[in-house]
């Protein structure tokens, strides 16, 4: 081909923003540089898409006018960094030949090389191993082969081959893509057109995506977990990557219809599949599920499962950087204090914006209390302590923070219990706390723990290691056993009127034990409704709320 | 004027000058834009791009309670979707920020002080 029109030039662009398209996903996985967000492609085909439909608004014979309606569509249509890169390159493209009706190989590669001058002139810093180089290298490229090539399409090859030369050597430039281990994001987008260029200059169908691409992905995507986690945020703790050779005699393999069904097993995802193997890549709390899933079509010929909770640790020691997890922002907001996990789960389950975990051993202070209600944004707040011993250090909070706050003085969970299925967010701070001291001051509370210590307390002799039963505080009994314990604290609290009694248990109790106390209730009191809930605290086996 | 982190072990002074610094480097470092401004153009000279020692005249740091904000005056390139190259700016800006400092930026807030036509 000795010259280009503006028909021609439209076509090619539209097949190149039709590769970018179908790509843009892939792109956006790569995008680790200058913000790990992950949305380079979508931005690059955003802006690549309004650039073509204003090529086929304005597509006429005369190729500059032609690229001047891209020029125009791209500019009104750039998001993102790398789209407004990719604007100037063609408004840099379409001024150099605005006058022209058609170009030659020279003008052709003299067009890029322009565009890539514009490019550069509105930065002032460029960084290297960017769409930048990619576009810079290639188009260098372009003016060395036209000086003795006519044939456009051959000129357009060699733009392409070294625009893919030029996108593998970006690793090399910039250090956090070889830190990642993937190529540039931007880079690869304008491969993409470029790619589609040269596919609608030869007639032939775009290339396919290379299969190795699936190494970059999963690079990406760990870059991106890491930046913004902290290791106990790891929900998937397994990172299991699986390779499976289809068998004829095995279930026939579809990727849609695998995805489907590795979706519910973990995150970051990443499938590829040809007629003879798949590609599994996935952050997985139960990665044999995910090798059992894989075994159904066929035979596992590699697996790798890593711990990423220990690698985390390691990496985030050496990185000099602090996250905050997400925290939920709560304008109107009850916060509370627990010790153990189920037991902060519960009270989150019934209602309560923020629990802060402390409890008997490691009591929060009026700092830790402050610091939470900013966290969440609260401009009101309803305090429940949960302990005696915190009481004065909310009541502190109270003093040191300049929003509507009140303390609740609940001493135990299941008074905090009560009093958070009493709060209301349609009223005032006072309302509230008026309504949710009369709240639990019908809840009775039952605890059951180990003494450290031999002493005498309430007139009841106590050995160390024996189980005392506290009933609303108060020592009734010192026994060796734990269930009797437990039991004398249920008859000395439930009685006839009694409606619920929730049994919580702790780290030092069986799901079985608390069966075995419910039934135990249950026999007793039949009006009784019994609950039991594990809530993981420490020193306490059993803590009861009776109402 | 600076900003303070405290932690379990004592505290951490930041001067505003150094969060200029890096989020003018950072700012600068994004495409489209050819420089810092100064804030007050009439007093500083007009439309003057500023050098890398004089960014803290177009970039300014408020800490209110926890949050930090950052408003900066930059210069972007004539044919250039400003309004684009403004969000970047914004987005690695924070992004930036968080990372070396490890301190989250509530706001930054972005004057277009002037556009640049470059000889084309």
């Amino acid at each position: 081909m000795k010259s280009l029109g503006g028909m021609k030039f439209a076509e090619m662009v539209q097949m190149g923003a039709h590769h970018l398209y179908q790509n843009a996903a892939y792109v956006d996985s790569l995008n680790v540089f200058p913000v790990p967000d992950g949305d380079t492609g979508t931005n690059m085909n955003l802006s690549m898409t309004s650039g073509a439909k204003e090529t086929e608004v304005q597509a006429q014979e005369h190729i500059g006018k032609t690229a001047q309606g891209l020029a125009k569509g791209l500019l009104m249509g750039a998001r993102g960094n790398s789209g407004v890169i990719l604007s100037q390159l063609f408004r840099g493209f379409g001024k150099a030949i605005e006058k022209e009706a058609e170009i030659d190989a020279i003008g052709f590669a003299d067009a890029f090389q322009a565009g890539v001058d514009t490019a550069y002139k509105a930065v002032m810093k460029p960084v290297e191993g960017t769409i930048l180089t990619v576009a810079r290298e290639a188009a260098a490229k372009a003016v060395e082969v036209a000086q003795d090539e006519d044939d456009i399409i051959v000129v357009m090859e060699a733009l392409v081959a070294e625009a893919k030369a030029s996108l593998a050597r970006t690793p090399e430039q910039l250090p956090v893509l070889k830190e990642v281990g993937v190529v540039d994001s931007g880079g690869q987008g304008l491969l993409f057109v470029y790619e589609g260029f040269l596919a609608s200059l030869k007639g032939e169908p775009l290339p396919q995506k290379n299969e190795s691409s699936l190494d970059d992905l999963i690079n990406a995507e760990h870059h991106r977990v890491q930046d913004f986690m902290n290791t106990e945020d790891i929900e998937f703790g397994y990172c299991t990557e699986i390779m499976v050779r289809f068998e004829s005699d095995k279930e026939p393999f579809d990727e849609e219809q695998f995805r489907q069904e590795l979706n519910p097993m973990g995150d970051s995802l990443l499938v590829i599949s040809d007629d003879e193997i798949a590609k599994v890549h996935i952050h997985s709390e139960t990665p044999g599920a995910v090798l059992a899933a894989g075994q159904k079509y066929g035979s596992l010929i590699k697996i790798k499962v890593d711990n990423m909770r220990e690698q985390h640790s390691a990496i985030v020691g050496e990185a000099p950087v602090a996250t905050v997890p997400k925290v939920e922002k709560h304008p109107y907001a009850v916060v509370t204090i627990a010790m153990g996990e189920g037991v902060a789960n519960l009270l989150r389950s019934i209602g309560a914006s923020y629990v802060i975990e402390g409890g008997q051993t490691m009591n929060p202070s009026t700092e830790d209390i402050v610091k939470a209600v900013k966290e969440i944004g609260a401009e009101r707040v309803v305090i429940l302590p949960n302990n005696k011993n915190i009481i004065m250090a909310a009541e502190q909070a109270v003093e040191l923070l300049d929003i509507e706050a009140a303390v609740v003085p609940t001493k135990t969970i299941p008074q905090g219990m009560a009093a958070i299925l009493a709060f209301n967010p349609e009223v005032s701070v006072e309302e509230n706390q008026a309504s949710m001291v009369d709240s639990f001051a019908h809840v009775k509370t039952g605890q059951v723990t180990f003494a450290v210590r031999d002493t005498s307390i309430d007139g009841v002799e106590i050995r160390k290691d024996e189980f005392m039963a506290l009933a609303e505080g108060k020592i009734i009994l010192s026994t060796p056993t734990m269930m009797e314990a437990a039991q004398t604290v249920a008859t000395s609290l439930v009685d006839e009127d009694a409606e619920i009694v929730t049994v919580i248990y702790g780290e030092d109790a069986t799901a079985d034990e608390a069966t075995q106390l419910a039934a135990f209730i249950e026999e007793n009191y039949p009006d009784a409704e019994v609950e039991v809930v594990e809530g993981k605290q420490a020193l306490y086996p059993f803590i009861l709320s009776v109402e | 004027m600076s900003i303070e982190i405290h932690n379990e072990f004592g505290q951490i002074d930041i001067s505003n000058d150094v969060i200029a610094q890096i989020a003018g480097g950072a700012a600068v470092e994004c495409y489209g834009i050819v420089g810092m401004a100064s804030k007050h153009q009439i007093r500083d000279g007009l439309t003057d791009i500023l050098r890398k020692e004089n960014f803290t005249k177009g970039v300014l740091v408020r800490q209110e309670g926890e949050d930090l904000h950052i408003d900066m005056y930059i210069i972007v390139s004539y044919g250039t979707k400003i309004s684009e190259i403004a969000y970047q700016v914004q987005s690695t800006v924070k992004y930036t920020v968080n990372k070396t400092l490890g301190m989250s930026v509530k706001s930054v807030n972005i004057f277009v002080q002037g556009v640049r036509v470059m000889n084309v």
